[in-house]
């Protein structure tokens, strides 16, 4: 049903962002804009070496500075074997990490933490700190990792979950379907290519920060910055070796997040500071830390080999991955698994696929969830792969992706395959308009013409590309999201939802959903969000998620409230509940009676058989619908010094019925421009001694006003049968789309193919020159 | 050491210290819009009016308000009563997490008393540097076009 | 704000009064303008600030024979809004200066300050060693040089002992062109040349040439200038002139750029800002 026949009355319009008056007013709402009385400043000792074991640790000056209130370290802290990804239990990501460890494995590793009355007082007493290192061999790259006889990173006894310890490999994988080697050596053509993607960082604009304290009856309080705030009360209750039932976890407005804050990072050293201080702690991640000491994209060097027929139609689909998860395993084995799960399946009509893959550990900065979570990783070889198959087939690259790419009514072998760090659920896809998505966007941006005549200008090429990609709408049979909606008896409504927004607008969202179903303006929906006390549970946002999953809880606790104001109704009216609709904040009956929803609230509160109108549920997906989206870049290139400029980027994208259109509009574009950035500025540089040199925006450059001038996004008419009031999801896909598509434009322009991120001028120079 | 100026329309009389950034200053008197993201005057998150004219708060003396006026987007509207700029950002979905917002209003702001009229690349300029990592700045220029035309339609203040 | 441990903020009233309270630091001293510089880079080792904006002239006026002379206190915002200096040269300061970050950094950044701190990196340094600038400053004595020459001595060192007052830029007859290499739109230079060109009869009778960010600061290429006088202007001429600097040039790497890159760029940048320098001069 088209959602011109849909008839929403408050879904799928621009409402107001619940927050919005709010945010454009300053108004006090993240983490760190409360003050308590008694508070400490938290910072911590990083390491100076890549790879060391601490002899010894005397913090006996630090703790004599006065101001000085506590000094924690691996001889006084339990030592807890832990992952800090945060994911639902069990956590499939090994248990690699300690609050404090005895051993350092990268430059910015965490050695030890003071509080302090100020951060003048905590720096001093950092500085006092006295470490005996031994140092160790460090393992500065993959290739280093994965060598015969290189130094063991975790020798640890007590740590779960590792691949291979000892081969320095966290996760591996190996998916075949067929025989991938015979159908690549029968097919009539063959393609392959290996990209390379670099260490990036998220930059949220809010750099991690957390407020720890104790409510009055002394239960530890994490007012934080992050995407998963049960999560954090699971895993800090584990770390700090507390019952969950004395931890509390507020999520406030945040200021980014991007999958950097899909980690239990800075709550475990805040509240281990504050309980041992008995007083608040305020911490925040200076931007030299959150570059270096929080996490990063997964660098991965990924192969990619497809054999098709002089047809067009893929018949061999083969993709290697091996990336490098740093210093602990975080994510280490879901964003490998999503590098294939996640991009296989968009061209199924190959019978015989393979992905297989191993995720290495270095002595380098942790790598851990990053919008498109190894998605983004995949898409650019293959992506790129398929533009060397249209032009080895002579067939424009939009035709091959039309003719090969997955429809709506089927399926792939890999969708049950792999799964989130184990075997997947086997679904059918069932909305799908990439068709039109790769059409749309090849007659907005007069593709056909681009890519007949590339034009010159002086010493400048410019050039066309086109990439496609899929995601997924959360994770199949393990995420799960709940909500609450009880009634106030003016005929409000308030929605209690454990759901995470990161600004990315899941709250109204959430209650666009809620009013839809409860026929009243948003502005009647209160919500109240992401509160481990007073929200029922969600796994928090992650793997697009939450409009696909806990809006799904939302809407069937609406339906929930629904009847239970039909019923009261009803007997108010004495006319059969089935007979009464609810609609512009009325119940009507069909003799013209009617009553407005205050009035029904007050008769539960008050008046007869009185009871509180609320309900709760929650939601587990069955699948994971995947949005689906077509790139089309032009990029300009200067040959004579390397020097490139986007000159328009169009992302088409099908998210099933866009709930709020303006705020899904603007995670496609924002997401388009941080994967401009991956492709054109965005790596993190590192000294001979694994140190990490790239510490601010001014060595790292991220996309700013001019550096996207022409970015579009555009949302087809959809509808997914199994999303809330048909919608499927739309966060991450867009970051999926600059990097091959630009890689694309850019061979189109000058005939080499830059494949390795980013596109800087010297790399651009240096394949001009090799003629690649 | 003592300063005097105003803020958001309040003439304050102050300690501070010597070193302190304006920034730091502003956030202590209430004006908790004005943020920190980067500490060293990249992203914008810092920006308010001195005078009129954005500057870095993170990077200006708080010495430097001496005698002078500084405004924050708590000087402009308040949540019942909105400057018709910050409305725009609103009906534009100009707005995502936030963080960046009160910069990208006050560099506008200043931009709007200037130019009538500007064009998509007159914005850009001016907001070249504030970072947004959120939304790809298009929704943001439209917002700046948007209270431009109601400013030529007289809502403004 | 990453500076700690500062003791005392003076405003100073004159510039004797500056000088005394820097010489009375003893090194822990630090004059300030705008500020902006010293607020940015981590330093535990200043105690006192001394603001001289109050004492330093800011402002431009241009004299009967067309020189500039800018008061080191005006911000670049107020060089860019000021009438001499859009008529000075074709406009070529406010071309270099708009480039420089974004409008807020503008706003606090003053001229004197840019001189004084001298990031390799930097625009301003390659603009006013090609424009041939002459400095002013006291420290307790005036003084005027050639900026180059300044920049060619232990500058750092002066500027901790004396309080830079001036710039003069010499009125020109021809064009001055500029151009930067960068990686994102509003960043520091990977590359950045400023050239100018003066023609007569076709041929060169001027010609100056600075190339910065290399990854050393602005300096200017007399050899290539001497060998562009008295040539005729031809496409030609310039792409010759790429290919020296090409072929001769010292360059380095850092964290924007490799020395490989910075070989095979700098030749088409000079090249093309001489080329639209002499085009300028030619109108």
């Amino acid at each position: 049903m088209a959602v011109t026949e849909r008839n929403y009355a408050v879904a799928g319009h621009n409402v107001t962002k619940v927050d919005g008056a709010a945010l454009v007013c300053g108004s006090p709402k993240f983490a760190l804009d409360v003050e308590l009385p008694g508070s400490l400043v938290g910072k911590i000792l990083r390491s100076p070496h890549a790879h060391a074991r601490i002899k010894s640790i005397d913090t006996a000056e630090a703790e004599s500075i006065p101001g000085v209130a506590c000094v924690l370290h691996h001889g006084n802290v339990p030592r807890i074997a832990h992952t800090t990804a945060g994911q639902g239990w069990p956590e499939p990501s090994p248990y690699d990490s300690f609050l404090f460890d005895s051993k350092v494995r990268y430059v910015g590793d965490q050695v030890a933490a003071v509080a302090a009355v100020d951060e003048r007082t905590a720096e001093q007493a950092l500085r006092k700190i006295r470490v005996e290192y031994e140092v160790l061999p460090p393992v500065l790259s993959l290739d280093e990792a994965l060598a015969e006889g290189a130094p063991v990173i975790h020798d640890e006894p007590d740590s779960e979950g590792i691949y291979d310890a000892t081969r320095n490999v966290a996760a591996a994988v190996d998916i075949p379907v067929g025989d991938v080697d015979a159908a690549l050596g029968r097919a009539e053509a063959t393609v392959e290519i290996t990209c390379e993607i670099p260490y990036s960082q998220h930059v949220p604009l809010e750099p991690h920060c957390v407020l720890a304290y104790f409510d009055e009856d002394g239960r530890l309080v994490l007012r934080t910055s992050t995407q998963v705030p049960f999560h954090v009360r699971r895993i800090v209750a584990r770390v700090l070796d507390i019952p969950m039932q004395r931890i509390r976890v507020i999520k406030p407005r945040i200021g980014g997040g991007f999958g950097v804050k899909q980690e239990i990072l800075l709550e475990p050293v805040a509240g281990a500071l504050a309980l041992r201080a008995r007083r608040p702690v305020r911490m925040a991640f200076s931007r030299e830390e959150e570059f270096v000491s929080s996490r990063t994209r997964h660098p991965m060097r990924v192969r990619v080999a497809v054999g098709a027929g002089k047809d067009g139609m893929l018949q061999a689909l083969e993709m290697e991955a091996t990336s490098n998860t740093g210093a602990y395993g975080t994510h280490a084995l879901t964003v490998l698994s999503n590098t294939g799960s996640k991009t296989l399946p968009l061209y199924n009509k190959a019978p015989a696929l393979r992905f297989h893959g191993r995720a290495a550990y270095t002595n380098l900065p942790v790598a851990g969830a990053y919008r498109g979570y190894g998605a983004t990783q995949g898409y650019f070889p293959l992506e790129v792969a398929m533009d060397q198959l249209a032009e080895a087939l002579g067939m424009d690259p939009v035709d091959l992706r039309l003719k090969n790419h997955i429809q709506e009514g089927e399926t792939s072998p890999i969708f049950e395959k792999i799964g989130e760090g184990r075997e997947g659920v086997p679904q059918v896809v069932r909305s799908c308009k990439l068709a039109e998505c790769l059409q749309v966007g090849e007659e907005r941006f007069g593709w056909r013409e681009k890519r007949a005549a590339p034009r010159h200008s002086g010493p400048w090429s410019y050039g066309v590309g086109v990439a496609c990609a899929m995601q997924g709408s959360g994770i199949t049979g393990i995420d799960m999201g709940a909500a609450t909606i009880m009634m106030t008896e003016d005929g409000s409504f308030r929605l209690h939802a454990g759901a995470t927004d990161l600004g990315t607008g899941s709250d109204t969202v959430l209650a666009q959903i809620a009013a839809e179903v409860l026929g009243v303006p948003v502005e009647k929906v209160t919500v109240y969000s992401s509160d481990t006390d007073f929200t029922p549970f969600d796994v928090g946002a992650y793997a697009s998620s939450t409009t696909y999953v806990s809006g799904t809880a939302v809407l069937r606790a609406a339906q929930d409230v629904r009847s239970q104001i039909l019923s009261v109704a009803a007997g108010a009216l004495s006319q059969p509940a089935e007979d009464l609709l609810l609609e512009g904040e009325r119940v009507r009956a069909p003799d013209g009676q009617s009553l407005t929803l205050a009035e029904v609230g007050h008769r539960a509160a008050y008046v007869v058989d009185q009871h509180q109108i609320a309900a709760t549920a929650s939601s587990v997906p069955q699948e994971s619908p995947p949005p689906f989206a077509a790139f089309f870049a032009e990029v300009g290139v200067d040959r004579e010094t390397g020097i490139v400029r986007l000159e328009r980027m169009l992302g088409v994208a099908d998210c099933g019925v866009a709930l709020h259109p303006d705020l899904a509009q603007g995670q496609l574009e924002g997401a388009m421009a941080q994967g401009v950035g991956q492709a054109l500025f965005e790596e993190l540089g590192f000294s001979q001694r694994g140190r990490c040199v790239t510490t601010n925006l001014l060595d790292y450059r991220i996309p700013a006003t001019l550096d996207v001038p022409d970015l579009q996004a555009v949302l087809l008419d959809s509808y997914e049968p199994s999303g809330p009031l048909g919608a499927k999801s739309i966060a991450e896909i867009g970051i999926n789309g600059p990097l091959p598509a630009l890689s694309n434009a850019m061979y189109h322009a000058l005939g080499v193919r830059l494949t390795r991120a980013p596109f800087t001028p010297a790399r651009v120079l240096e394949a001009l020159e090799q003629g690649r | 050491m003592k300063i005097q100026f105003e803020l958001n329309g309040t003439t304050h009389y102050v300690d501070i210290d010597a070193g302190e950034s304006l920034l730091n200053l502003v956030r202590r008197l209430g004006a908790l819009s004005a943020r920190s993201g980067c500490e060293v005057g990249d992203c914008g998150s810092c920006t308010v009016l001195l005078d009129g004219r954005p500057v870095r708060g993170c990077i200006t003396f708080a010495a430097k308000a001496q005698g002078r006026v500084v405004t924050t987007v708590e000087g402009l509207g308040t949540m019942d009563d909105l400057h018709p700029l910050q409305q725009a950002f609103l009906d534009t979905g100009a707005v995502q997490c936030g963080y960046c917002t009160p910069g990208m209003i006050l560099v506008a702001y200043e931009l709007l008393t200037k130019e009538e009229d500007p064009t998509a690349e007159q914005i850009r300029d001016a907001l070249a540097g504030n970072l947004c990592r959120c939304t790809g700045y298009r929704k943001i220029v439209d917002a700046v076009q948007l209270a431009a035309r109601r400013k030529a339609e007289g809502l403004w203040r | 704000m990453r500076l700690q441990g500062v003791i005392r903020y003076h405003r100073a009233r004159d510039t004797e009064e500056a000088l005394s309270l820097l010489a009375g630091y003893e090194g822990a001293g630090h004059m300030v303008a705008g500020g902006i510089d010293v607020a940015r880079f981590p330093r535990t080792d200043i105690e006192g600030l001394i603001d001289v904006t109050a004492c330093v002239p800011s402002g431009v006026e241009m004299s009967e024979q067309g020189a500039l002379h800018i008061g080191a206190a005006s911000t670049l915002t107020e060089l860019i809004e000021s009438d001499p200096v859009r008529r000075y040269g074709g406009g070529i300061l406010p071309e270099v200066l708009q480039d420089f970050s974004a409008p807020p950094l503008r706003n606090m950044a003053t001229l004197g300050g840019a001189i004084v701190s001298a990031h390799p990196w930097a625009d301003v340094p390659t603009l006013l060693v090609a424009l041939g600038a002459r400095l002013q400053w006291t420290d307790g004595t005036e003084h005027g040089a050639p900026l180059e020459e300044v920049y060619g001595g232990p500058f750092r060192n002066t500027f901790q002992r004396a309080v830079l007052t001036g710039v003069k830029l010499p009125p020109f007859l021809g064009g001055f062109a500029f151009c930067k290499l960068r990686r994102s739109a509003a960043d520091v230079a990977m590359l950045n040349a400023v050239c100018g060109i003066g023609l007569e009869g076709g041929r060169v009778q001027w010609a100056r040439v600075a190339l910065g960010a290399t990854p050393a600061r602005g300096q200017r290429l007399a050899w290539l200038e001497e060998s562009l006088v008295g040539e005729s202007v031809r496409e030609e001429l310039w792409q010759e002139a790429g290919r020296e600097v090409s072929g001769k040039l010292d360059m380095g790497s850092d964290r924007r750029a490799s020395a490989q890159w910075r070989r095979s760029a700098a030749g088409p940048l000079v090249a093309r800002t001489l080329a639209h320098a002499a085009q300028r001069a030619g109108q």
